[in-house]
């Protein structure tokens, strides 16, 4: 059975909808990311599950129970705040120890907890500091700590580490895995950084204006995009019209690709994913598409170069480099071309994100 | 380089001057033995010996203190709810009522004072301690507001959810969490609030009833007469204590800095465990001493053993006020106001119930016609034969048969002459009462005349002089006599109230309008000055005792009025205020101008009468043409 089920939450703010028949279901240990660009109403998720927010209709189930209206104080869910939100008149001591002196665990015990959880997160002898005199990865230990010594069955993160530099961000993405590994417990991370949603989680929930967009493994998340905006969002990608011309076989730029997607009939436009890193370039005719390098750049670690071929312009990554000029043929191999159904208009964007929506439902 | 240095230091050192000097004078001559405004005469706590072993000064110390701290915790309390409030609106509705917030603290503190007023009065809600407490409040929860405001503003709203979060409830995480934050905010609020309370004059003037006093409102009803240094006494205290509630709350607010700093831990820490504790304990006990004092002010007010009196400042000889509680077992609660128009409205608006009050002859005639005034029964009152037949017939003219008022002082208007500056004609004529108001036209005295600075008083100089009534209102006379003023102009060397018996002691001046009250004052200081009432006749003056109709102790109100007229109570308040008394078992003075008018003087005289809004406007315009004519 599920931890936590989330079923048709609806919210909106001053007439303006910020989630929607939203439907999600939470495994106990799975550590499961919403990802989305701000306004996607993924903190708005977090905050109906930390109890902050209640839903204009739909359930929040705890365990098979009704907790939608339930104070966030009665909740056995602790949450990681963006900004940390330490107690700044508190050492750390006392802030660790907030949530056990309020269930009114005795003091060794309270004592142990608090040694425990300064260790978990490389802090120990912090006790008698004062929060000033914290770095920002610090605080956001501490933040962490004093959520999970209340021993909870669900963390919630809310951008915990959105204030944090590049290299901390990194370390503290390693942490973050492995105290949920040591700890056993569910995370819901709220992050609008793809890299630390794919990196981290079991589970990824795409999501935009409020609607879920795709569930899936970072792996699924990111070679099969569901949709454009999935694709878009997740890493850069070529995304070129195409003719799914039969099983198996699509028509690219005026050239057939061989593909591993069926199921769309024939002769139906669809649009057609390449990651750039996918992209093969090789000597002109000994690809399928040739074209010439328009652009150069290198970019750290890979090259990236633009390359117009067959009336496209595409992206493609490579470690070898191509000058700017050079004529190159580009080829994909089938296992790494993903074929998604195309809107007939904008309008219909909508409403097939939300057909991706009640599929997800059903099968929660 | 040096040159501006000095400037700049110079410059520090004028700014510094300009803004203690007044305050360090004033404490300094608190010390002084003396009574002197302008000479040392020697170290002394004399002043604040007597400061605190005043009574009245003591209540008002304890009125001004308990309302403090009352209306600061109160106003607190409902200033900190409505920032809760404020905080959870939407930044337009929020705006709004903070602009409602600010606009009484833009609004004069005499409109606060009046409206507040008017509001009790509306309301039939008669003037007390509770009246000022309530208008303090009012007055202090916009500052509240607006000090523990920025506080909540700046506070993240991520920690009381963090503390919910953790299994807070609502209030444990207010009181926990939201409020050690908000706490120099409220402190400062609280601190500001006191001191506002503590300053104000304006509006507790107009909302405190009978017997209230603050500190700074008996130091206002004490100037009358002049300063006492047990004033400089109270101020010094008070700026003291106002000093030092500035630098605490200054140290307090000031922590949020001091925090940023590594390892300062412990200073972050005042407002939690057992510093809280202890602040808590200390501020409960100051509230136990208030209540207790609240209760105790409501005790010794209420029931009719209490004589509520309205008086002049310093028109009675204060002992004679516990000789009086002492011999009848009424206690005395004495306000004092420092005009006659001051007093009219309190009696007739009842914003305050009293027993007892004094006023002036064409005041007592004025509240005679509007029915404030209760007729006294004589028979409650044995001693009013005392009275003196001259003083009878003096009260003919404004309470015919005298039936509603007791005499207090009285005196008449005349000329102050110096012996050694005047010729011997002059004084011929003036010990021999024939002196004319014509020698203060004379050009022999060019350069050496007092005129009275007031207006009926000058007007009534130049209707002796032209025969006319001082009562008239016939603006053909009114300009006559107006022109006469001006000729004078050149020969006046200063137009002068109070301070006339002073350039005539100083020798300033050989002739001076003077009142005969001032005179036995200048006669002791200089003994060359003597008086006379020309024989055209002059104005005179009674201050009267009189029971308003709305008299709650009428008992009281009697004992008071014949205690007043004992012969020690006469000889004692003689002595103090050193006006005429009209009482026969004062020694006879008949033959004196000063002290006892013969009764032809007394015959030429007229007692000065209210003259109604258009009489007024009629000298007044009149008045200013005199004064601005160069």
């Amino acid at each position: 059975m599920a931890l936590i089920e989330l079923v048709d939450l609806r919210k909106s703010y001053d007439g303006e909808v910020v989630l929607d028949e939203f439907s999600l279901s939470i495994r106990e240990n799975e550590f499961i990311t919403l990802l989305g660009p701000s306004g996607c109403g993924k903190t708005t998720t977090l905050r109906i599950l930390g109890g902050f927010t209640v839903p204009d209709s739909g359930k929040v189930l705890f365990q098979g129970e009704d907790i939608t209206n339930l104070a966030p104080n009665k909740r056995n869910i602790n949450t990681v705040f963006q900004k940390y939100a330490l107690f700044p008149h508190m050492n750390i001591a006392e802030n660790i120890a907030f949530g056990l002196k309020i269930s009114g665990k005795s003091q060794s015990y309270i004592n142990d907890k608090i040694k425990y959880a300064l260790a978990l997160v490389n802090l120990k002898g912090y006790e008698q500091r004062s929060i000033d005199s914290l770095s920002g990865g610090q605080q956001q230990r501490i933040a962490i700590a004093r959520a999970i010594v209340n021993e909870p069955k669900v963390l919630l993160l809310d951008e915990p580490l959105g204030a944090l530099d590049l290299k901390l961000r990194q370390e503290m993405q390693y942490e973050l895995m492995r105290l949920k590994n040591e700890l056993g417990i569910t995370f819901l991370y709220v992050t609008h950084d793809q890299e630390e949603a794919l990196t981290m989680s079991d589970k990824v929930v795409v999501m935009n204006r409020g609607y879920i967009q795709q569930v899936g493994t970072p792996e699924q998340i990111y070679n099969e995009p569901e949709n454009a905006f999935v694709a878009d969002f997740i890493g850069d990608s070529n995304i070129a019209d195409g003719i799914m011309l039969e099983d198996y076989y699509v028509e690219i730029c005026g050239r057939v690709f061989k593909c591993i997607d069926a199921g769309f009939g024939k002769n139906r436009p669809v649009d057609v994913v390449i990651r750039p890193e996918d992209i093969v370039i090789g000597r002109p005719g000994e690809g399928i598409l040739d074209g010439v390098v328009t652009s150069t750049v290198f970019i750290g670690m890979h090259y990236e170069m633009c390359i117009e071929a067959g009336g496209f312009e595409w992206v493609a990554q490579n470690t070898v480099r191509h000058p700017e000029g050079e004529h190159v043929s580009i080829s994909v191999i089938p296992d790494n071309i993903q074929i998604m159904n195309k809107p007939q208009s904008e309008d219909e964007e909508a409403i097939s994100l939300e057909e991706v929506l009640g599929e997800e439902g059903e099968q929660g | 380089m040096k040159n501006r240095r000095f400037l700049s230091g110079l410059y520090l050192v004028l700014v510094a001057l300009f803004l203690y000097l007044p305050i360090g004078t004033l404490m300094v001559l608190s010390f002084n033995s003396g009574k002197s405004m302008s000479s040392w005469q020697g170290f002394s706590l004399k002043w604040y010996q007597e400061m605190f072993s005043n009574q009245e000064i003591m209540h008002a110390l304890g009125n001004t203190f308990t309302i403090a701290l009352w209306s600061a915790s109160i106003a607190t309390v409902i200033g900190v709810l409505a920032c809760i409030a404020l905080n959870r609106m939407n930044e337009r509705k929020r705006s709004f009522f903070l602009g409602l917030n600010n606009i009484p603290m833009l609004n004069a503190d005499i409109v606060t004072g009046i409206s507040i007023m008017m509001m009790f009065i509306m309301f039939g809600i008669s003037l007390n301690y509770g009246t000022v407490l309530f208008s303090h409040i009012t007055f202090c929860i916009p500052y509240v507001i607006l000090s523990v405001m920025p506080k909540f503003r700046q506070l993240q709203n991520m920690t009381y959810e963090a503390a919910l979060d953790l299994g807070a409830t609502p209030v444990y995480a207010f009181f926990k969490i939201v409020l050690p934050d908000l706490m120099p905010g409220i402190l400062s609020g609280f601190m500001l609030s006191f001191t506002m309370s503590v300053d104000d004059f304006v509006i507790t003037h107009f909302t405190r009833g009978a017997g209230i006093d603050t500190l700074s409102t008996l130091i206002y009803s004490q100037l009358k007469v002049g300063v006492r240094p047990t004033m400089y006494a109270i101020s010094t205290v008070i700026f003291i204590i106002v000093l030092l509630i500035l630098v605490v709350s200054n140290v307090l607010t000031s922590d949020k800095v001091k925090k940023k700093k590594k390892d300062d831990y412990k200073v972050s820490a005042r407002f939690t465990g057992k510093r809280l504790f202890a602040s808590t304990a200390v501020f409960v006990i100051l509230m136990g001493l208030c209540v207790y004092y609240t209760v105790s002010v409501g005790k010794t007010d209420s029931g009719s053993s209490t004589v509520y009196v309205y008086n002049f400042g310093d028109y009675i000889d204060p002992d004679l006020v516990s000789e009086f509680e002492e011999e009848t077992g009424y206690s005395v609660v004495m306000d004092y106001f420092d005009t006659n128009e001051e007093m009219y409205p309190v009696i007739k608006n009842k914003t305050a119930d009293y027993d007892v009050i004094c006023a002036s002859d064409y005041m007592i005639e004025k509240m005679i016609g509007e029915n404030l005034l209760e007729p006294i029964d004589f028979r409650n009152v044995p001693n009013a034969e005392y009275l003196t037949s001259g003083i009878r017939s003096v009260v003919e003219d404004f309470d015919p048969g005298m039936k509603y008022c007791i005499p207090h002082t009285w005196g008449t208007y005349g000329i102050a002459y110096n012996k050694s500056l005047i010729d011997d004609e002059t004084l011929r004529l003036m010990e021999s009462g024939e002196i004319s108001w014509k020698i203060l036209w004379d050009k022999k005295y060019e350069g050496q005349i007092v005129m009275t600075n007031s207006l009926r008083e000058a007007y009534m100089v130049a209707a002796e002089i032209l025969g006319y009534s001082i009562n008239t209102t016939d603006e053909k006379q009114v300009s006559e006599m107006t022109d006469l003023l001006i000729e004078q102009k050149p020969l006046v060397y200063a137009y002068a109230n109070d301070n006339c018996r002073d350039l005539m002691i100083g020798g300033s001046a050989a002739l001076g309008v003077i009142t005969s009250g001032d005179v036995l004052y200048a006669r002791d200081a200089n003994s060359d000055i003597g008086y006379a009432v020309p024989v055209e006749g002059t104005e005179v003056w009674t201050d009267c005792w009189a029971v308003p109709a709305s008299v709650g102790n009428r008992e009281g109100a009697y004992a008071w009025l014949d205690f007043l007229l004992s012969e020690e109570a006469a000889e004692k308040n003689f002595e103090y205020i050193q006006y005429a008394i009209p009482n026969t078992q004062l020694p006879d003075f008949s033959g004196d101008p000063v002290l006892s008018p013969s009764e032809s003087v007394l015959a030429k005289c007229e007692t000065l009468k209210n003259l109604g809004t258009e009489g007024d406007d009629l000298y007044s315009r009149y008045w200013k043409k005199a004064k601005d004519n160069k």
